[in-house]
């Protein structure tokens, strides 16, 4: 009556609308699953140069101004991590508004967090890793500036759900003048 | 069920009657796919991870599902970009942003997790950011490793081949 194929695709099938429905609660689920992080930043001195030949492919680099952050970062993400968390990614954005440009976001410096171990950050006078410098060549008229720190956690399967679950908005890494040292 | 037994019994019927169905399967699985897009705003809603730029987060043929939208790309989001020249989407995130103010001109810059350098040395000579058309869509679901069959066909095109013959064999030659 049945045949080795027929049981065959028929054992497939079932396997295959099991394994669906699992993974779809597992993806609605995980988003709802409490975590308390604490999280810091601190900044502590915001230096601007021009012209740091950074980038081999933008020729603007060397008349560009640049800004150096140095900052601290204490945060506790290890209760994030689940049953069903790969890892965490951090990272720090510089935001602000510029002339002509309503919304600029620059990532200057993340991480990645892989077990909870690694997630006790005790940061002490971190600088920058990615430059940071406006679209312009300047940061002239540049205003309300934050750094924020996002944490985006990477599920083993399911959804990216929302990745800011914590930002704190701080301080103004505000350049101006021409190319000289600005403290805070 | 009459009509099964009738149409077995006269076998151009029932070979009809098996290609109308593998079309319609055929049609509905290009019809899915055409509303997902339309859905998502993407030109493919669903693709197979091709390198092992954005380890560890993503492998070499895990599948991530994408929805495009229509709102502007925020910083920190993994998207997939296709540029104008190069025919193989790159799947990377967004580490910078600086929209304009008049026309909503989004200016971007992506790196993967696992480069050093951002993607100025991918992307076409002299062009220093992306623009929000050249953006597939962003990652909004993950399953590991399911497209692995994809790749292993990429790299042996005998498997592809063998598996559709295999297949249209079977679904003509099949009693139901």
């Amino acid at each position: 009556m049945y045949n080795f194929l027929q049981r065959l695709s028929a054992l497939t099938s079932f396997a295959m609308s099991t394994l669906m429905v699992l993974a779809i609660l597992i993806s609605v689920t995980t988003p709802l699953i409490p975590s308390s992080p604490t999280h810091a930043v601190t900044l502590r001195s915001v230096q601007t140069t021009t012209g740091r030949p950074v980038d081999p492919f933008d020729k603007t680099s060397r008349s560009a101004e640049y800004a150096r952050l140095t900052f601290d970062v204490d945060a506790d993400l290890s209760s994030m991590f689940n049953w069903n968390t790969k890892l965490l990614f951090a990272y720090i954005t510089a935001d602000y508004r510029a002339p002509g440009f309503e919304t600029n976001r620059v990532v200057v410096w993340d991480r990645i967090i892989r077990n909870p171990r690694q997630a006790k950050l005790r940061l002490r006078k971190h600088h920058n890793k990615y430059s940071l410098r406006n679209y312009a060549l300047t940061f002239e008229g540049v205003e309300a500036a934050n750094l924020t720190l996002h944490i985006n956690p990477v599920p083993y399967l399911g959804l990216m759900y929302d990745k800011s679950a914590t930002s704190i908005p701080l301080s103004l890494p505000r350049a101006a003048g021409p190319a000289g040292q600005v403290g805070r | 069920m009459d009509f099964m037994r009738q149409a077995n019994k006269y076998g151009v019927r029932s070979l009809l009657l098996q290609g109308l169905t593998f079309l319609s399967v055929l049609t509905s699985a290009f019809m899915i796919w055409k509303g997902l897009s339309l859905f998502t705003n993407s030109e493919s809603p669903v693709v197979v991870v091709l390198s092992g730029s954005m380890e560890p987060a993503y492998h070499r043929g895990d599948i991530l599902f994408l929805h495009n939208g229509y709102s502007p790309i925020e910083v920190g989001e993994v998207v997939v970009y296709k540029l104008n020249d190069k025919p193989i989407p790159i799947v990377h995130r967004v580490m910078k942003v600086h929209t304009e103010n008049e026309t909503g001109k989004q200016y971007l810059l992506t790196k993967g997790d696992n480069n050093m350098a951002d993607d100025r040395g991918l992307y076409n000579p002299g062009q220093l950011w992306i623009q929000r058309d050249e953006i597939i869509g962003r990652v909004k679901g993950f399953v590991p490793y399911a497209g692995m069959g994809t790749i292993w066909m990429n790299d042996y095109p005998q498997l592809k081949m063998g598996l559709l013959g295999t297949l249209c064999v079977l679904s003509l030659f099949s009693n139901d």
